[in-house]
């Protein structure tokens, strides 16, 4: 009797697993799958196979968000604000680690107190102060913008990380006469390997599906990135399914070819900085 | 280790050098333009592209138009960001009657009472770009407006335009009778049941109310004055087709251009997505009547749309050539007809359209009124109220309420 | 001493350069706005104190979209943890495709909310009307878009599917950080699944749940862009939560750049305080534990 409610509570819990997979992967298989129709053919049936398979959807929005353009874009400011990020916050949060004054205590809770602003809160003045530097409008200004918002969050992981990291390997490299920042790219960023590894995916994941900000900041279409064109498209063809779809198949492609290839990197990676902070 | 350390050094270095690089192409002049068409975006930027051309033929200079399309609902908010940052596009879209007072007044338009253009446009059109008797916009759409209506389903219900509300009560009766849905209703963007009030208040400050507007900027009035216009809009609302908040403008173009109504409150601006849809679709365009009065069911005459240029701009005396351009007489009949936008200028000479057509007989009878700016957010306000009252979630007076309240803050 | 503070200086100055330009002062020169009745648009405005504050106390539409936004926060903290975490234990249990599981669950979190917002529009609108049809389910026919009381659970439906992946992943490593033979002694003591989950696995991850909540709460705090591509805050205002509020607010024409800023500072504090007096219980209960 025990064993038959055993078996039948666990066929249950693999049903509930398997539904909840295909509510999860449904959405974006159905719009795969209606990408490739006509939009009649979405209006009569949403599961049928598109009787031929409509390439032009895709080739039409592949010259429309000039897409190569939008992901070069993009790839350059994820790459550079993120290299900023690991950059600026590894010098950071490691010296703050290992100085113990009162000046480092206060720099440590001033960044780590910035983490609770949300950004609506400095959306305002932010566009106010990009504009007056003339960092406005371009892709290397957005970047530094990510690297001040972005930085708080890194400091604090490799602050803690730091924190783990036997000092003796440094005054042992220092007595062989290492100097102040010959120390810290030859002997600690290296040991700080693996929370790099972890802030370079939450913040690229961060960046690289960020909208408001490139929205208020980059006006020029040149300068757009895949998810700004692909907002700007939405917009010219608000009542075309079809071809809507496309454009965000078109959107996720990158991000799913990525997370296939290294999704195992990836989860471990969050897992590691939620557990760590 | 260290060639690592060595490899991303030599990668940040190079992704900022590379940063720097690219913004230095110098001899070609940048021309921003901030438009909020996107379903005209093409057809913009294939102009542009002209217009690129003959500046390098004719003059020399390589001109680039960065063409930035917001969406509707987008739009504002973007161009008040870029505006209020010192930001500002070289030339950008704006809406003539509502806009250009509050934007002139804040130092964001230049005056182009100079250009070249001004000669070409209606006088009529010009006056509606004209404020501190200065010409500060180049009107794009220029519009006599009402109401649409599937034409081939009234002559078959043997139907006319009603010309008062009792009128278009029986109207309402008969299409319910042949179950034909009267009224299309799209309010998934806030400014198309806004379009109801702006043709009802029209109507009444052009006839019965002709005090309103005065009342309102010296505190002393009220929407309850002319509560009257909401019963039109009861009517529209309760005789509408289903799921409005899921209907935006485009697919509430298809629906019509489908027969999924008779009527549609929406101006002509709309018939270029309708007709794309069904190229053989017959729209009829008629005044929206309000109340029991002949007399207030009138046609709206109104500018919308214009492209105004930013005084800030570097490159004022090129933006003014683009305006220039785009009245262009060899071009610019075919930019307009291709956009179904009605001629305003004695360079177009293409054929107008039946709903203008329509409309003009309407305005010939003097059955006609030039639209009033209203105070800059009474607008935005009434949208979204609008949407909350067909949504049950304000009564007519809290309605009433919000408007009055808008409009207090405006002219504070 | 002061040697150490000037090489410590030197290596925080391009974080803190950056982060006190792009942070700290758009942060000060918002609560400076907001003492002021600036519009966004003319050159000039004046310091008018509180006002803008005080206004916000009979602000009918602020109020509104701060129920909605703590209606959404509540039903965010708690349902994404409670499906993270039984995913994250059902997968933990498997024998077999652990990865598989984990891989398609937290496969939405590396999309983009604006675009799984506009995908999961499409199922709102053109897939769940079909199914109500083909299968008789009336309530797919609802309209989960146009209607405010569905329009809510169609943003938490988004919210949820984009979001769970990541809770669970943080669970799931938790778990794995149990030691297995404190499991295996609970069960030669003879106790079923369900008591070792209460009585041995729920202490030891007691800290993840803290960080679990944290995370849920933060983030459905500054929910922005699953509500700007489902339905841009409609129908009407029904589902305008705080941040839609502010942007309009700030950059829509008659903006009131001084009374948004109002409305940011006023969000920033509810957020501190919330999240503040979480982690403090949070941290009692697991010292108890």
């Amino acid at each position: 009797m025990s064993t038959l409610l055993g078996w039948f509570s666990k066929a249950c819990i693999i049903v509930f697993l398997i539904v909840m997979a295909i509510i999860t992967l449904l959405p974006v298989g159905l719009a795969i799958l209606n990408s490739f129709k006509t939009n009649g053919e979405i209006y009569t049936n949403i599961l049928s196979l598109p009787t031929t398979w409509q390439i032009n959807n895709y080739l039409d929005v592949f010259r429309r968000t000039h897409y190569l353009r939008s992901l070069w874009n993009t790839v350059f400011l994820v790459t550079l604000s993120v290299s900023g990020i690991v950059l600026a916050s590894s010098l950071a949060g490691y010296k703050l680690a290992r100085t113990k004054s009162k000046l480092s205590h206060a720099l440590f809770v001033i960044f780590i107190l910035s983490m609770l602003i949300p950004f609506h809160s400095i959306m305002i003045g932010l566009v106010r102060v990009a504009n007056q530097l003339n960092v406005q409008g371009k892709l290397w200004g957005l970047a530094l913008i990510y690297v001040g918002i972005g930085s708080p969050m890194a400091i604090f992981l490799y602050h803690g990380f730091t924190k783990n990291v036997p000092q003796e390997i440094e005054e042992a490299a220092m007595i062989d006469g290492c100097n102040g920042l010959q120390l810290y790219f030859r002997i600690v960023f290296p040991l700080l390997r693996p929370i790099t590894f972890t802030i370079v995916i939450l913040n690229t994941l961060w960046i690289w599906n960020d909208f408001l900000l490139p929205l208020l900041m980059i006006s020029n279409r040149e300068k757009h990135t895949l998810l700004l064109s692909t907002q700007a498209l939405f917009g010219q063809y608000s009542a075309n399914w079809s071809q809507i779809l496309a454009i965000l198949i078109m959107a996720m492609l990158p991000v799913m070819v990525v997370y296939l290839f290294i999704q195992k990197h990836i989860v471990s990676g969050i897992a590691e900085g939620a557990l760590k902070s | 280790m260290k060639k690592m350390v060595i490899f991303f050094m030599m990668f940040v270095s190079f992704v900022m050098l590379s940063a720097c690089e690219s913004r230095s192409d110098s001899d070609t002049i940048e021309l921003n333009v901030f438009m909020s068409f996107p379903r005209f975006q093409e057809e913009f930027e294939a102009y542009f592209e002209l217009f690129e051309q003959k500046m390098l033929e004719e003059e020399g200079i390589k001109v680039k138009v960065n063409l930035e399309m917001a969406s509707s609902d987008t739009a504002q908010q973007l161009l008040q960001a870029r505006l209020s940052s010192n930001d500002a596009p070289d030339l950008y879209t704006l809406h003539a009657i509502a806009d250009i007072p509050s934007y002139y007044d804040a130092g964001y338009l230049a005056d182009l009472s100079d250009a070249t253009f001004t000669e070409l446009v209606f006088e009529s059109v010009l006056e509606s770009v004209t404020y501190d008797g200065k010409i500060l916009a180049l009107p794009l759409e220029s519009l006599a407006w009402g109401y649409l209506y599937n034409k081939d389903m009234f002559e078959q219900y043997d139907l006319t335009p009603p010309l008062t509300l009792s009128e278009m009560e029986n109207v309402v009766s008969v299409l319910q009778a042949n179950d034909e849905t009267p009224f299309l209703l799209a309010f998934q963007e806030s400014w198309i049941p806004q379009l109801m009030m702006a043709l009802a208040l029209g109507a009444m400050i052009n006839s019965e109310a002709p005090d309103f507007i005065d009342n309102m900027n010296v505190g002393t009035g009220s929407y309850a004055d002319i509560s009257e216009v909401f019963d039109i809009i009861d009517l529209i609302m309760a005789n509408g087709t289903d799921r409005a908040f899921e209907t935006g403008g485009a697919s509430g173009s298809a629906d019509f251009a489908n027969g999924e109504a008779a009527m549609w409150v929406q101006g002509p601006w709309m018939s270029g997505s309708i007709l794309e849809v069904n190229p053989d679709m017959n729209i009829g365009l008629a005044p929206l009547p309000v109340t029991n009065n002949e007399e207030t069911t009138m046609i709206n005459l109104s500018t919308s749309t214009s492209l105004g240029v930013s005084p800030t701009s570097e490159n004022k005396e090129l933006a003014i050539k683009l305006l220039n351009f785009i009245l262009d007489p060899e071009h610019s009949s075919s930019l307009f007809s291709s956009l179904k936008f009605a001629p305003l200028a004695t360079v177009h000479d293409y054929e107008s359209f039946s709903w203008t057509d329509e409309a003009m007989t309407y305005v010939e009878a003097g059955k006609a009124y030039l639209e009033r700016p209203l105070p800059p957010g009474v607008t935005d306000e009434t949208a979204v109220a609008l949407q909350e009252y067909y949504l049950g979630d304000k009564t007519r007076q809290q309605v009433i309420d919000a408007i009055d309240t808008a409009w207090r803050n405006a002219i504070e | 001493m002061k040697h150490k503070n000037r090489s410590l200086l030197l290596y925080c100055f391009p974080a803190l350069l950056l982060y006190a330009t792009f942070v700290l002062y758009p942060a000060v020169g918002g609560f400076w706005y907001s003492l002021t009745n600036w519009n966004g648009l003319n050159p000039t405005y004046d310091y008018v104190g509180f006002a803008n504050y005080r206004e916000l106390l009979n602000d009918q539409v602020f109020h509104r979209s701060l129920r909605f936004t703590f209606r959404y926060v509540a039903y965010m903290v708690v349902l994404q943890n409670i499906l993270a975490l039984t995913l994250a234990i059902i997968i933990e249990n498997l024998r077999r495709f652990k990865g598989l599981f984990r891989t398609i669950f937290f496969f939405p979190n590396m999309i983009s909310m604006i675009v799984g917002g506009f995908i999961w529009l499409f199922i709102f609108t053109r897939a769940f009307p079909f199914f109500a049809n083909s299968l008789g389910i009336a309530i797919l026919g609802e309209s989960w878009i146009g209607n405010p009381q569905y329009a809510f659970y169609s943003i938490l439906i988004l919210s949820l599917w984009g979001s769970v992946g990541y809770l669970m992943v943080i669970y799931i490593a938790a778990l794995q950080n149990i030691p297995k033979p404190l499991l295996e002694n609970a069960r030669i003591d003879g106790a079923n699944e369900w008591q070792i989950n209460w009585h041995v696995v729920r202490p030891l991850i007691a800290h993840s749940i803290t960080i679990g909540m944290f995370i849920a709460l933060f983030s459905s705090f500054k929910v922005f862009d699953q509500v700007y591509a489902l339905t841009g805050g409609g129908p009407g205002r029904a589902t305008q939560v705080v941040s839609l509020n502010i942007f309009t607010e700030a950059f829509a024409m008659r903006s009131r750049y001084g009374y948004a800023s109002a409305k940011a500072v006023i969000l920033f504090l509810i957020i501190m305080v919330i999240t503040c007096v979480q982690l403090l219980i949070m941290k009692r209960k697991e010292v108890e534990l």
